[in-house]
């Protein structure tokens, strides 16, 4: 009898033994991220590649564009303040790619430092479902209780026996149904995106919450000039603390834009320096009010668009980098689908901020863009490849030629629109201007 | 005998349990009716998978009259901030219009705009 508990008591170990990488077998979470960054002078993406192993190496790459003077930058990994691990990237004259490697040691909240700017991200634990749990630890209940089951047969005790049988049964039906079901299960919403991430969530994404509706309040923004940066400070409507919660959309925390008093466009995607506070430099500034509109999502959903206004004191003629592009335009009235379609030639565009192509809308114009009721941005996107989660990246350079466009201007008026695509690590701006009609007989949308 | 009857009977209810379960089930794309003032709209997609699709639109007026005139459709990604540009259905017979090749490239939820002189519906589709 102590000899069968023995070799049970052995049988039962080395099951359970092999339990743990089957159990830890979860889906493949995170992907690349990729961030915009106006750093200082430099125009950055960088690219947080998916991190295979903790411990392990991160990843990352700095694409600097056209313009960006050559010099070096500092990346540093931050888990909760405190650094583990830097690296220096040398960064040449010419645009393109530039590789760094640091280290990090835990799943959970991290920053990543480039020099001043802190771009916060979230390194996803692989943690086995609830529902995978249920379907490994069911099949191998069942595998125990066979054997055992086995045991007490052989051993002359069939009546014995059916105590496990009917284990075996149980823990077969709890299996399958396990199983059956986890595709129709919703998944996890990724750690970061609803709630605060924290190592804990992290750690235990199934975590549930009471919380069904994660929504926050609406931000104020409030735009100032600090020597030759721009700098945001993004306070919450609610409460007046600094919001320090927003999401990468769209390939930056920020989408800056900036329209001078003569009609000049800036996309810029300012670094965050504190909690609340992004900076941006204006180089070579004119002088007047500025028209100034952030596209931001916080935690919790929802994209919100922030306009206000900014004097600058600046001396700088009238920016003349603007490039050319052949432009077809159906343009209906007001209410209705105009497309532009901007022909740039050869296939040989490169992805910005994960589209094809962007336009960005002001109108319609009387008196400056600052007081223009309709402020839009519209996207020209990357066909989606089947099969392939992780978006390319700026090193492909095979879209276009043609960028089309779909917006439904919505009132009628004078619409000052422009145009950006990137060719050869360059964005390229295509100004235009475009009369929109009013709806013949009065008709509303 | 009875046994072996009995057995043979519960395997073969397990099996038709398993398969009635497991039996794939394809979404078929039911018809999707909107009405405005004048007019009655009922949009049919080719699938309800996401990529190219064949958009079959039955126009009628609310009488039951099958309805005449240039009809446009405007496929839009709510989610994604996107419209595709505007595409003109060609008409098969009086009130049956067809729109091929309509590329809705993603999986979600898309609202399909049809418009018929002034009149215009917006009908929701929900890709998978």
């Amino acid at each position: 009898m102590k000899r069968t508990a023995a070799i049970l008591l052995v049988v039962l170990g080395a099951v359970l033994g092999t339990t743990g990488p089957a159990a830890a077998d979860g889906a493949h979470v995170g992907g690349d991220l990729h961030v915009a960054q106006s750093l200082g002078d430099r125009d950055l993406t960088v690219i947080i590649r998916r991190v295979a192993q903790v411990p392990g190496p991160v990843h990352v790459d700095v694409v600097t564009h056209a313009g960006s003077p050559a010099g070096e930058v500092t990346l540093t990994a931050r888990a909760a303040g405190a650094p583990t691990s830097s690296a220096k990237v040398v960064l040449g004259a010419t645009p393109g790619f530039y590789a760094g490697v640091v280290h990090v040691d835990r799943a959970g909240p991290w920053e990543l430092s480039v020099d001043e700017a802190s771009i916060p991200f979230v390194i996803p634990a692989r943690v086995s479902s609830p529902w995978e749990n249920a379907t490994y630890g069911g099949f191998i209940a069942a595998g125990v209780l066979l054997f055992l089951a086995l045991l007490a047969a052989v051993l002359g005790r069939p009546g014995l026996a059916l105590v496990p049988t009917t284990g075996v049964v149980v823990a077969m039906a709890v299996a399958a149904t396990a199983a059956l079901l986890s595709p129709v299960i919703p998944p996890v919403a990724p750690p970061g995106a609803h709630l605060d991430p924290t190592f804990d969530n992290v750690m235990n994404p199934y975590e549930r919450t009471p919380v069904m509706d994660f929504s926050r309040p609406p931000v104020n923004l409030v735009p100032r000039v600090d020597g030759h940066d721009l700098v945001l400070d993004l306070t919450d409507g609610s409460s007046g603390r600094p919001v320090d919660d927003l999401l990468l959309h769209d390939n930056a925390f920020v989408h800056l834009v900036v329209v001078s008093p003569t009609g000049g466009l800036r996309h810029l995607h300012p670094v965050r320096t504190a909690p609340g506070e992004y900076r941006v430099r204006l180089k070579d500034p004119e002088r007047g009010t500025h028209a100034v509109a952030a596209e931001i999502a916080r935690r919790g959903g929802g994209v919100q668009l922030l306009r206000s206004s900014v004097d600058v004191t600046g001396n700088a003629a009238v920016g003349a980098h603007d490039d050319v592009a052949e432009l077809v335009t159906e343009v209906r009235e007001a209410g209705r689908p105009t497309t532009i379609t901007a022909k740039f030639g050869e296939r040989d565009l490169q992805p910005w901020l994960g589209m094809l192509g962007h336009m960005i809308v002001v109108g319609p114009v009387t008196d400056g863009p600052v007081s223009a009721p309709i402020w839009a941005h519209v996207h020209s996107m990357i066909p989606p490849r089947p099969g392939v989660p992780d978006q390319p990246d700026e090193s492909v350079a095979a879209y276009g030629p043609d960028v089309p466009f779909t917006y439904s201007f919505p009132l009628p008026g004078r619409y000052l629109v422009w145009i950006q695509v990137e060719r050869d690590y360059q964005v390229r701006t295509v100004p235009a201007v475009v009369d929109v009609p009013a709806p013949a007989g009065g008709e509303t949308k | 005998m009875r046994r072996t009857a009995l057995g043979a009977l519960t395997g073969v209810i397990a099996l038709v349990a398993v398969l009635l379960v497991l039996w794939p089930r394809g979404v078929e794309a039911q018809p999707q009716t909107a009405e405005s003032t004048r007019y009655r709209f009922v949009l049919t997609p080719s699938s309800t998978k996401s990529g190219s699709t064949t958009l079959d639109l039955m126009i009628t007026d609310l009488a039951g009259n099958a309805a005449r005139g240039d009809v446009t459709v405007e496929p839009a990604m709510p989610r994604m901030g996107h419209a595709l540009a505007p595409i003109t259905a060609a008409p098969v017979e009086p009130g049956h219009y067809r729109v091929g090749d309509v590329g809705l490239f993603m999986a979600g939820q898309w609202e399909i705009t049809v418009s018929l002189s002034a009149e215009r519906v917006v009908i929701p589709l929900l890709l998978t």
